[in-house]
C-alpha cells in the first residue's frame, strides 16, 4: 500500500533505509521527544556500531548458517527434497496404541493437580503441580500457602527442568561400584553398630539445614543413637549473619520477618529482599501492591545504600551507590541522622562520619522520611552485611516503633540455625585433627562451595568413611566413597515449613526416574527404621501428632496444614548488645573492594545445571550462561578495562590474598565505585553436570571463612585478552522502526502523573481511527453482525493484557513459565551471541539517567496481538493470521520460515528455530514437554499465543458446562507465575474484567503507538515516588526534540 | 560435409525435449493426484490387529454402548482405548478359553499393553478434542463411519483439513440429539439442516474456523 491510499490525519513521511526501500511511517502531529532511556551503555553513546547492527534485517550472524556453505547447501537441499518427495508419496507409517492394561484413576488426557511442595534455602514452597497422564508437566504456586501465595520465582519452575534433567545422578554407588540399596543399607548399618560402641565419637554428620518436621525426628533419633557423634550445618548463602544480630541485640537468635503491607517508608541496608528475603514472595507481593498510585496506604517509597545495581536497587525510588563495608557506616550515619530527628536511643550509635556529602544529604533525607512515618516505616539489612548492621537496624526499627507494626519476630523453623562459615570451619578443624573416621554429607557439595582456605575437597579424601547423600555426580561425590543418589523433591514423600512455619507435605508426583533415594528414606538408613517406605515414615510422623486419615487427605489435598505457623514473639532490645556488636565490627576497607553474591540465575550454584536457568538473561546484567566480574564505568575507566566493543569485553585475573580467578569484566551503570562484584556457583570443573561446568568462573575461590562476602585488598589485572559474552541487552530492539529515538518504557513520578498524563500519555495511546492505519485491519464477524464497528470486535471475547509496569521489578519469573508451559527450547551460548535465543517474553532493562546513577524501568516485551498486525500481511503461505477473538495466531505447520514477519514486526517479538533445538533430546526431556503445544521444528517462526492452549482448553470446558468464561478463568502462565501481579489477561469487551480495568486504567499507553498497529497489549506507566527533598531522573524533563 | 545428424533428429530432439518437460509435470500431478486418492487419505485400509476384535459382533449383536469401553470421550481429548482389565471383566466369565482371546489373557497377565494399530491418525500438530464434539451433538458415526458393520475398523473420512472445515464452516447438516451421538444407525427425519439448525440454537453451537482452534 502506498501513501497515496492513506487518508491520514496525521504526518506520513517515509524513511529512506540503505536499501533504497521505501516504508511508509505514520506518526502524530506531535513528535515523540528524544530517547533518554538505554539498555546498554553503546545505546547511550549512540555508538554507530550499534546503530548498524540494529538496521540489518535480522542480527549479525542470526542468518549464517556456519556449518556449510552455500554450494554444499544447495546439493543438500537438492537431495533433501528428492526424499522428502519420495518420502511423502506414501501413506504416514504405521502407528500403534498402546492402552493401559489396568485403568489408572486418572481420565486420559485430562490433567490433574496435585499440591506438593518444593524447597527453597530449606523453606517449604507451596505449589500445585500440573500432571498430565502422569508426567508432570509444570509448578504454579499454592494460593493456600503463605510462602507462595499462588505464585513462583524462577527457582520453583526450575523444579521442573531439574526433575527430567538428564544429567542426575543415576546409580548408588560405592568406591565407583554400583551398589544395591539393600546392599548400602547393609553396610551402613555395620558400619553405624561400629560407631555406636563409643557413643559415634568418630562420627560426624554435615547437613542441608531443612525444616522437614519428619527429618528433624531422624535427625534427633540419630543423636540420641550417637550421643557423641556432632552434626554440622552448612549452607554456602546463610542467614548466620542475621541470627547473629538478632542474637546480639536480643539475646536470642529470632527470625525476623517484615510486613510490607503497612510499610511507606522502606530502607534497605544492602538486602536485596526482593531475591533473597526467605519470605521473598510475600514481600515482593506486598512490596508491589503498594507500588501504584491507587495503592491502599498510598505508594510506599523505597530507598537503599547498596553496591551492585540489585533487583531490589532497580526499583528503589532513591539509591545510594556504597562499598559493601560502607554499609554499616551508612546504618551509623542514619542512627545519628534519626538522634536528631528526635529519636535520641538511636545517638549513642552514631557514626558514619566518613560518608561523602552526596551519602550525607541522602541519609540525611530517609532519616527525616523514617522520623516521619513511626510505625509505617521499616529497615531491613542484607544477608551479607555483618551482625553489627543487623542488629542496628534492630535497633532502629525499635526505636521507629515498627516492632509488631512492619517487623515481627518468631523462633526459627529450621532447626540448625547454625550453617554458615562458623560451622562448616569448626568441621574442617576436626578433620584436620584426623580423629573423624565417617562422614555423613547430604549438604550441597562442600567440596566445591566451602570457603577456599579450608581445603575442604582435599580433607574429605581424608576421611576414611565419605557417604554423600545428591543429586549429582559432583566434586563432593567424586570425593566420596558412597553417593547416594537423591530422589527429587517431585518423586518424594516429605514435608516442609515455610519461613512463617507453616508446615505443607511433599507429595510425590512421579515414581523415582533414576532410583533416587528420597530425603527421609537416607535418614531412616541410620535409623532402626531404614527398612520403612518414605511414605510410612512421613504419615507415622504425623500420625504421632494427631492426624488421621480424613485430615491427612485434606492436609494432601490443600497443600497446608494449618495452625502451624510460628507464633510471634516480642523480645525486648538490648541496647548494650548493639553497641557491642558495632564496637566488634571491622571498619570499611581501603582500596579495591571485591563484592560476592548469590547468582540471580543459579542462586549458589545449585541450580547450575538447569539449562533455562542458564539461558536467562540476569535479571540486572542481561548476561546469560556465566558470571562476570562488575565494575562501575568509573572505576572500569580508572583501570583500563573498558568493554572493547559491545558484548566483547576485557578478560582479567582477578587476585585477593593468594587466589586469583580470571574473569571477564562487565561494566554495570549504577555499580558502585572502587568495587568489583561476581557472582557465585558458576565455573565448575569436576562434575557430571555437564551445563554447569561450561562456562563462568568460580567465585568460591575468592571466598574466605573471615570474609565471606566481602574485603579489600583486590588486585585486577588485565590480560589484555577479549572475551566474547552472551550479553542479550541490546537485542530485538526496536530502535530505528519509526526512525525516531523515544522512550518505551514511560515512567514518571507521582507528582508529575498529572501532568505526564496529559501529555505523554494521551500521546502514546492509539487514537488512529481504523482508516488511519498502514493496512486493511481485520474485520469481526460479530461486528457486522451487530452492526457496529467491525474492526473493534464489539462482542464476544476480545482477549488482551494489561502489563503493569509499577508493579513489575524485573524477577524473570514470567521468562522461566512461558518457558516451560510452552516448550521453549534453549539454545547454547554461541547462539545467544548471534541473538537467536527462544523466549516468548524478555524483559527490558532500560536505564534512564547518567551512567553513574542511572534509574530503571523494567519492561516485559512480548507479543502484543495487534489489531492490525503488521507480520500478518506479509506472510505468504499464510502461517500468522487473526483469529476471530484477536488473537494473532501462529500455525506453525503453514510456515515456511521466510522470516517475512519477523522483518515486518515492529515489536520484534517473533523468534526463528534457526536451528532443531529439539533434536536429540533424551526420555526425560521428552517427558517435560507440554503435551498441549507444539514442539517445534527447525525452519518455522513462533512466538507468544496468550497461551492459546489454555483458552481453548477454558473454552471447551466452559462450553461443555454450558456457561460463558468468568473472568479469572483463563490465567496466561507469566501472568500465573508473575509473583508481583503485574500481569492480567482477559476479555476486553467484559468491562468489569481485570485486564479492561487496566486498559482503562489513566496510565494506560501502548508500546510504538504511532504506527498504528493498534496492540491488544497495554502497558501501564510505571511510578515512582521520589522524596521531593532528593533529586531523581525520572523528574528531569525530557531533553527536547533537538533531534528533529 | 554432410551433416552429422540427419535431419529427422530434430524430430526426435524435440519430442525428447516435450517428454523431459513432461515428466516433472507428470510426476507432481500424479502425486497431487495421489494424495486425492483413498491411498492418499488412508481410507478404506483395514490394519491387521493384534487381536481380531469384531466391533459387528460387539456393538451390532449386543448393542454395547460406544462409550462402554471409550469411557473418556465425554470428558477428554480422547475417546480412550480400554484398558485391558476391561476386556477381561467380560472374557473373565465368556468365552474364558477362546483360543482367539489367548494374545489379550497373556498381554493382561503379563502386564504389558496390546499394541493395537492406529487407524485414525491426525498430524500432531493437530489438537482434536472428543468431549467438545460429542457434547455439542457430533455422533461418533459422523467422522468414524459405521463402525457396527465393520469386521476390522478402517478409515472412513478422508480426515483432511477441508474435510473438518466442512463441518467447523457449516455444523449444521452434522449435528444430531445429543441422545442420539452413540446410536451409529441414526439419520435425521427430513431435511438434516433443519433440525441441524434447530439443535446448534438448542446447543449454543459455534462455527469456529480460526486456525489456534485446532492448532496450538
Amino acid at each position: 500500500m502506498s501513501t497515496r491510499d492513506l487518508n491520514l490525519g496525521v504526518e506520513v513521511h517515509t524513511v529512506k533505509s540503505d536499501e533504497g526501500y521505501k516504508l511508509p511511517v505514520i506518526s502524530n502531529a506531535e513528535p515523540a521527544p528524544a530517547r533518554r532511556q538505554w539498555r546498554s551503555i553503546q545505546e547511550r553513546n549512540a555508538d554507530p556500531a550499534l546503530a548498524d547492527k540494529a538496521k540489518d534485517e535480522f542480527p549479525p550472524g542470526a542468518g549464517v548458517f556456519s556449518a556449510i556453505d552455500r554450494r554444499g547447501f544447495l546439493q543438500l537441499l537438492g537431495g533433501t527434497a528428492a526424499i522428502a518427495g519420495a518420502a511423502a508419496c506414501w501413506r504416514p507409517p504405521e502407528e500403534n496404541i498402546y492402552p493401559y492394561t489396568r485403568a489408572p484413576e486418572n481420565i486420559p488426557g485430562v490433567p490433574q493437580h496435585y499440591a506438593s511442595t518444593v524447597t527453597f534455602r530449606g523453606f517449604g514452597q507451596g505449589v500445585v503441580v500440573e500432571s498430565y497422564d502422569g508426567r508432570p508437566i509444570k509448578i504454579e504456586g499454592n494460593e493456600l500457602h503463605p510462602g507462595t501465595r499462588g505464585t513462583t520465582s524462577v527457582f520453583e519452575q526450575a523444579q521442573l527442568y531439574k526433575l527430567y534433567d538428564p544429567n542426575r545422578a543415576r546409580q548408588l554407588r560405592h568406591k565407583n561400584r554400583p551398589q544395591a540399596w539393600r546392599q548400602f543399607l547393609a553396610e551402613v548399618n555395620a558400619l553405624m553398630q561400629r560407631h555406636a560402641q563409643d557413643g559415634g565419637a568418630k562420627l560426624r554428620f554435615l547437613v542441608q539445614p531443612t525444616t522437614s518436621p519428619t527429618v528433624a525426628s531422624l535427625r534427633a533419633q540419630v543423636r540420641a543413637r550417637f550421643p557423641n557423634a556432632k552434626f554440622y550445618a552448612w549452607q554456602p548463602v546463610s542467614e548466620e549473619n542475621a541470627r547473629l544480630g538478632a542474637a546480639a541485640a536480643f539475646g536470642q537468635p529470632v527470625d525476623t520477618h517484615y510486613d510490607l503491607k503497612n510499610a511507606t517508608i522502606i530502607f534497605s541496608l544492602d538486602s536485596d529482599f526482593l531475591t533473597w528475603d526467605p519470605d521473598r514472595l510475600k514481600l515482593t507481593r506486598q512490596f508491589a501492591d503498594r507500588r501504584v498510585p491507587e495503592a491502599e496506604g498510598g505508594m510506599n517509597r523505597l530507598y537503599v545504600a547498596e553496591a551492585n545495581l540489585t533487583v531490589t536497587g532497580m526499583n528503589a525510588d532513591h539509591r545510594l551507590r556504597v562499598k559493601p563495608s560502607q554499609v554499616q557506616e551508612v546504618a551509623r550515619a542514619l542512627a545519628a541522622a534519626l538522634a536528631g530527628a528526635g529519636l535520641t536511643d538511636l545517638g549513642q550509635f552514631g557514626g558514619g562520619t566518613s560518608l561523602d556529602e552526596k551519602a550525607k544529604k541522602f541519609i540525611q533525607a530517609a532519616a527525616q522520611d523514617l522520623a516521619a512515618h513511626r510505625g509505617r516505616s521499616l529497615v531491613l539489612a542484607g544477608l551479607r552485611q555483618p551482625p553489627a548492621v543487623h542488629a542496628l537496624a534492630h535497633a532502629i526499627n525499635a526505636a521507629l516503633g515498627n516492632m509488631g507494626q512492619t517487623v515481627s519476630y518468631a523462633a526459627a523453623v529450621t532447626p540448625e540455625i547454625d550453617d554458615g562459615i562458623a560451622s562448616i570451619k569448626r568441621l574442617a578443624d576436626e578433620l584436620k585433627g584426623g580423629q573423624i573416621d565417617t562422614l555423613v554429607i547430604d549438604a550441597w557439595n562442600p567440596a566445591f562451595n566451602a570457603p577456599a582456605d579450608l581445603d575442604f575437597a582435599a580433607l574429605l579424601k581424608s576421611v576414611p568413611n565419605t557417604l554423600y547423600w545428591h543429586y549429582y555426580v559432583d566434586e563432593t561425590a567424586n570425593a566420596c566413597n558412597w553417593l547416594a543418589p537423591a530422589a527429587h523433591e517431585l518423586e518424594s514423600w516429605g514435608d516442609a515449613r515455610s519461613f512463617d512455619g507453616t508446615a505443607s507435605l511433599v507429595q510425590p508426583l512421579i515414581a523415582p526416574l533414576f532410583n533416587g533415594i528420597p530425603l527421609v528414606s537416607f535418614w531412616a538408613a541410620f535409623t532402626p527404621m531404614a527398612e520403612k517406605s518414605a511414605y510410612e515414615l512421613v504419615r507415622e510422623f504425623w500420625q504421632g501428632r494427631g492426624v488421621d486419615d480424613a485430615t491427612w487427605r485434606k492436609y494432601l489435598a490443600e497443600g497446608i496444614i494449618p495452625n502451624t505457623a510460628e507464633a510471634p514473639i516480642t523480645p525486648t532490645l538490648d541496647m548494650a548488645g548493639v553497641s557491642r556488636a558495632l564496637q566488634a565490627a571491622t571498619p570499611a576497607s581501603e582500596g579495591l573492594e571485591l563484592n560476592i553474591i548469590p547468582d540471580y540465575r543459579i542462586y549458589d550454584g545449585s541450580f547450575g545445571n538447569i539449562a533455562w536457568l542458564q539461558e536467562l538473561p540476569d535479571p540486572v546484567t542481561k548476561v546469560t550462561w556465566e558470571n562476570v566480574a562488575q565494575v562501575s564505568p568509573a572505576t572500569a575507566k580508572k583501570l583500563g578495562v573498558e568493554a572493547v566493543e559491545h558484548g566483547t569485553v576485557s578478560w582479567v585475573k582477578l587476585t585477593v590474598r593468594d587466589r586469583t580467578v580470571e574473569a571477564p569484566v562487565y561494566v554495570a551503570p549504577g555499580h558502585a565505585d572502587d568495587v568489583i562484584t561476581v557472582s557465585l556457583g558458576h565455573g565448575r570443573k569436576d562434575t557430571e553436570e555437564a551445563l554447569a561446568s561450561r562456562h563462568g568462573f568460580d567465585a568460591y575461590a575468592l571466598r574466605f571463612t573471615d570474609a565471606p562476602w566481602f574485603q579489600g585488598g583486590l588486585k585486577l589485572e588485565d590480560t589484555g585478552r577479549p572475551y566474547e559474552l552472551a550479553i542479550t541487552q541490546d537485542h530485538w530492539t526496536m530502535e530505528g522502526v519509526t526512525g525516531e529515538p523515544r522512550d518505551m518504557a514511560l515512567m514518571t513520578t507521582l507528582g508529575g502523573l498529572e501532568q505526564f498524563k496529559e501529555v505523554e500519555i494521551r500521546r502514546n495511546r492509539s487514537t488512529l481511527r481504523p482508516d488511519e492505519v498502514m493496512q486493511e485491519p481485520y474485520k469481526y464477524e460479530a461486528g457486522a453482525v451487530n452492526g457496529g464497528d467491525a474492526t473493534l470486535q464489539p462482542t464476544g471475547y476480545k482477549w488482551g493484557m494489561g502489563i503493569d509496569l509499577s508493579r513489575c521489578i524485573a524477577c524473570n519469573a514470567c521468562v522461566i513459565a512461558c518457558q516451560a508451559e510452552n516448550n521453549i527450547p534453549i539454545v547454547g551460548k554461541d547462539q545467544v551471541i548471534r541473538a537467536r535465543e527462544m523466549h516468548w517474553i524478555m524483559i527490558d532493562r532500560y536505564f534512564i539517567g547518567e551512567l553513574d546513577e542511572p534509574e530503571v524501568a523494567p519492561q516485559p516485551r512480548t507479543c502484543q496481538h495487534c489489531e492490525t498486525a503488521p507480520c500478518e500481511y506479509v506472510c505468504p503461505v499464510n502461517a500468522t493470521v487473526h483469529s476471530d477473538e484477536g488473537l494473532n495466531d501462529m500455525v506453525y505447520n503453514r510456515c515456511v520460515g521466510t522470516r517475512y514477519c519477523s522483518n515486518n514486526c515492529p515489536y520484534k517479538v517473533r523468534r526463528f528455530n534457526y536451528l532443531h533445538w529439539n533434536y536429540g533430546k533424551t526420555a526425560t526431556e521428552k517427558m517435560m514437554m507440554n503435551p498441549e503445544v507444539t514442539v517445534r521444528a527447525r525452519g518455522v517462526m513462533e512466538k507468544c499465543t496468550y497461551c492459546v492452549q489454555r483458552i481453548e482448553r477454558v473454552r471447551i470446558q466452559t462450553r461443555i458446562e454450558g456457561r460463558p468464561i468468568k473472568d479469572g478463568d483463563i490465567v496466561t502462565a507469566c501472568q500465573q507465575a508473575c509473583p508481583a501481579q503485574a500481569i492480567t489477561f482477559g476479555n476486553l469487551n467484559d468491562t468489569n474484567s481485570k485486564v479492561a480495568k487496566a486498559h482503562a486504567d489513566e496510565r494506560r499507553y501502548d508500546l510504538l503507538y504511532d504506527l498504528g498497529t493498534r496492540p491488544r497489549t497495554g502497558y501501564l506507566t510505571r511510578i515512582k515516588n521520589p522524596n521531593p527533598v532528593l533529586a531523581s531522573a525520572t523528574q528531569t524533563p525530557a531533553h527536547g526534540a533537538e533531534h528533529h | 560435409m554432410s551433416a552429422l545428424f540427419p535431419k529427422h533428429t530434430n524430430t526426435l530432439a524435440r519430442v525428447s525435449l516435450a517428454i523431459g518437460a513432461l515428466i516433472p509435470v507428470a510426476a507432481i500431478g500424479g502425486l497431487m493426484l495421489y494424495v486425492r486418492t483413498p491411498g492418499g487419505y488412508g481410507t478404506g485400509h483395514p490394519a491387521e490387529q493384534p487381536v481380531q476384535f469384531d466391533h459387528r459382533h460387539h456393538v451390532k449383536d449386543l448393542g454395547l454402548d460406544c462409550r462402554y469401553c471409550h469411557t473418556s470421550v465425554e470428558q477428554s481429548a480422547t475417546a480412550g482405548i480400554p484398558p485391558t482389565q476391561l476386556c477381561m471383566g467380560c472374557h473373565a466369565q465368556v468365552w474364558n478359553k477362546s483360543p482367539l482371546l489367548d494374545p489379550v489373557r497373556n498381554w493382561y497377565f503379563t502386564d504389558r499393553p496390546i499394541p493395537w494399530k492406529r487407524i485414525h491418525n491426525l498430524p500432531d500438530f493437530v489438537y482434536f478434542n472428543h468431549s467438545i464434539h460429542v457434547n455439542k451433538g457430533v455422533g461418533c458415526a459422523s467422522c468414524h463411519g459405521r463402525v457396527d458393520e465393520m469386521a476390522s475398523v478402517e478409515q472412513v473420512a478422508t480426515l483432511t483439513m477441508g474435510w473438518c472445515l466442512d463441518c467447523h464452516r457449516d455444523p449444521s447438516k452434522f449435528i444430531r440429539p445429543k441422545e442420539e451421538v452413540t446410536n451409529l444407525a441414526w439419520v435425521a427425519k427430513g431435511e438434516p439442516a433443519e433440525l441441524g439448525l434447530e439443535l446448534m440454537k438448542k446447543y449454543d453451537v459455534h462455527t469456529r474456523t480460526s486456525c489456534s482452534t485446532c492448532h496450538r
